[in-house]
């Protein structure tokens, strides 16, 4: 099984309609500092690589960096801590409600999309739903609206509604990719960011098959 | 294409015996019941039930539309190439000892063998058609006629359905256990089952969908012309290539086959009796949009109608003339839930009505029940009667009952049985 890299997993991605924004890979400092310069700070810089799996876990990840000589110095711990990457990835620390979506083949139904809401609400109470694919834009709303702490993405605690609309265009975006590449065996979009006006795809793993 | 499978002329049953006990036996008497024109086939025997018996198909002179086969699976091949060669028009295989025994490839070889010809099997009961008292099968005996068609991957479950309807006041009008699917899958059935006029809605048992992609495609389609009720046990199967994301990870101990079932429309119950329960609901009933009325006696009645409606997110819509659930209170006589029912049926955002009656001191069961049958055959909406209590309520039930008004006793079942009559959630 291998993990899709980054510029690949993008070019993949950019087929259809499913845009990274505010998120670049680079392998050495003056880039990974002129990239955050024009994004704007906070940012955040991950180890992009495939034998890591999970980034988080491994201290791959640091969040909230606030100007450019932070980033220099976590630039140079994270160089000399993962010698094996593919490179660093910098990217805008958005903000907003946390969610989860993804892919995976099922034996008897074929590829299927999952959604949910993020942190603990997918890792312990397993909140989530199911759609086989095609989805059509009903099938899309209606597994948002499925999950038991939906009341979450609507006005909540001050908050306002996320929009709806286009998180349901990222579920029908990614049942066009998983009935079209045959070699994408499972795709996680975890955290997705939502806001009242947008959607950012924090991170994202694509697992393709092995010959592929 | 199925017709003949059905709706035979003429049958051979390969396998038949006259030893007590036996499937061999069990098929044959069924099969004596029917009118159709029987041959017994058995290589060893000259006669069963006194009847001529033949060594093989081939040798039987008339056309055969139908062959069941019962014969130890080891022959079972041999057997469906003289049917194929015969040019039968359907096959039912009995027999076990095929996939479901690790024996994949005796079962490739008879579905070659019989590509061209409607399989049903193998490792199942058989079928059973109302219509024409056709029990093709080692079920005890013929349910009643009715609307419901049953389908079963488990041929145990249908004898238990059968004998649990015989006091019931619903009836069956096909009942299929497809076994192995390795012919005729369970779409296909659904696909014959959308025609059928004797079915209005069709109650299935499932461990495994075989095909799942033609499933949601062909129940996203009948769904919308016949209720489709699932009961579905097991659990769901995914690659383990998938376990490296979240979603592989989390599909596989999850509800994929819910998911699927509500992208089908196709409705999911919990245990056999609510498979049956709502199946008898929808065969009295038309479904019906979201927003019911309650009708009680009984204060405590109401208030739990109302906590299981809310848990299940039904709408119970104040009425224009009075409060929703309305308490006609302990001492009302039959005239008052007239009144209030009237009330409550004629009101647009009420689509369903839930008459609870608990047994007073001045309670007219009876005329309770008649007031029931009456307006609901004026206004055309579903009624769900629960009679709480048992002896006393005896002759009510049955007045509602012999004019297809479901009573359900236990408020909590009677609430989510309207649930799945209502398909606007």
């Amino acid at each position: 099984m291998n993990l899709l890299n980054f510029k690949d997993s993008q070019e993949l991605f950019k087929k259809y309609n499913i845009i990274i924004k505010d998120t670049d890979i680079f392998n050495d400092k003056e880039s990974v500092l002129k990239f955050a310069k024009k994004i704007g700070f906070p940012v955040i810089l991950k180890v992009f690589s495939d034998k890591i799996v999970h980034k988080t876990e491994k201290g791959a990840v640091i969040t909230n960096i606030n100007d450019v000589n932070e980033l220099a110095d976590v630039y140079d711990s994270l160089d000399k801590k993962f010698k094996d990457k593919e490179g660093m990835m910098v990217q805008k620390q958005f903000d907003g409600r946390e969610v989860v979506v993804g892919m995976a083949h099922d034996n008897t139904f074929g590829p299927i999309i999952m959604f949910g809401l993020g942190g603990i609400f997918v890792e312990i109470l397993k909140d989530v739903s199911f759609r086989v694919c095609p989805l059509n834009k009903k099938d899309a709303l209606e597994m948002i609206k499925e999950i038991k702490s939906f009341e979450v993405l609507t006005n909540f605690r001050g908050k306002k509604k996320v929009n709806l609309n286009k998180l349901a265009e990222l579920l029908l975006n990614l049942s066009k990719l998983a009935l079209k590449e045959k070699e994408v065996v499972s795709i996680d979009f975890n955290p997705v960011f939502l806001n009242e006006k947008e959607i950012n795809i924090a991170d994202f793993r694509i697992i393709i098959k092995k010959n592929a | 294409m199925l017709n003949y499978i059905f709706n035979p002329k003429t049958i051979a049953f390969i396998g038949a015996s006259e030893e007590p006990k036996t499937v061999g036996s069990g098929i044959a008497l069924n099969l004596l019941q029917s009118k159709k024109k029987i041959f017994f086939v058995n290589i060893k025997s000259k006669k069963i039930f006194k009847r001529k018996t033949y060594k093989s198909i081939l040798d039987i002179k008339e056309k055969v539309d139908l062959a069941i086969i019962a014969v130890p699976c080891a022959v079972v091949n041999k057997v469906a190439t003289e049917c194929a060669l015969k040019k039968v028009k359907g096959v039912i295989v009995i027999s076990a000892g095929f996939s479901e025994n690790n024996n994949k490839e005796r079962e490739n070889e008879l579905k070659e063998i019989l590509k061209d010809i409607p399989l049903v099997g193998p490792n199942c009961l058989g079928i059973l058609n109302t219509k024409n008292n056709l029990n093709a099968s080692f079920a005890p005996f013929i349910p009643k006629k009715g609307n419901i068609a049953f389908l079963s991957q488990s041929g145990a479950i249908i004898d238990s359905v059968i004998d649990i309807a015989r006091t019931e006041n619903y009836g069956f009008s096909k009942i299929v256990s497809f076994g192995n699917e390795a012919g005729l899958d369970l779409s296909d059935y659904l696909d014959y089952l959308v025609k059928d006029k004797e079915t209005k809605v069709i109650a299935i048992y499932i461990e495994g969908i075989k095909d799942g992609r033609k499933f949601l495609e062909v129940a996203s389609k009948v769904s919308k012309i016949k209720p489709i009720i699932v009961l579905k046990s097991g659990k769901t199967e995914l690659g383990k290539s998938a376990a490296l994301t979240h979603t592989g990870s989390l599909a596989g101990d999850s509800k994929i086959y819910s998911s699927v079932f509500k992208q089908a429309g196709v409705i999911e119950v919990d245990s056999i009796e609510e498979l049956l329960l709502t199946a008898k609901t929808f065969s009295f009933n038309e479904p019906c949009l979201n927003g019911v009325g309650i009708v009680t006696n009984g204060g405590g009645f109401g208030v739990l109608a109302v906590d299981y409606f809310d848990a299940l997110k039904i709408k119970v819509p104040k009425l224009n003339e009075g409060k929703n659930p309305f308490d006609v209170l302990g001492d009302a006589l039959a005239d008052k839930y007239e009144i209030v029912m009237e009330a409550m049926l004629r009101q647009k955002d009420i689509h369903c009505l839930l008459v609870i009656q608990g047994l007073q001191i001045m309670t007219e069961p009876e005329k309770t029940a008649k007031i029931i049958v009456k307006l609901q055959k004026k206004y055309g909406k579903p009624i769900i009667a629960s009679f709480v209590g048992g002896e006393s309520f005896k002759k009510a039930v049955s007045i509602v009952e012999k004019n297809k008004i479901v009573n359900i006793t236990e408020i909590k079942k009677a609430v989510k049985v309207i649930r799945y009559l209502t398909y606007e959630k």
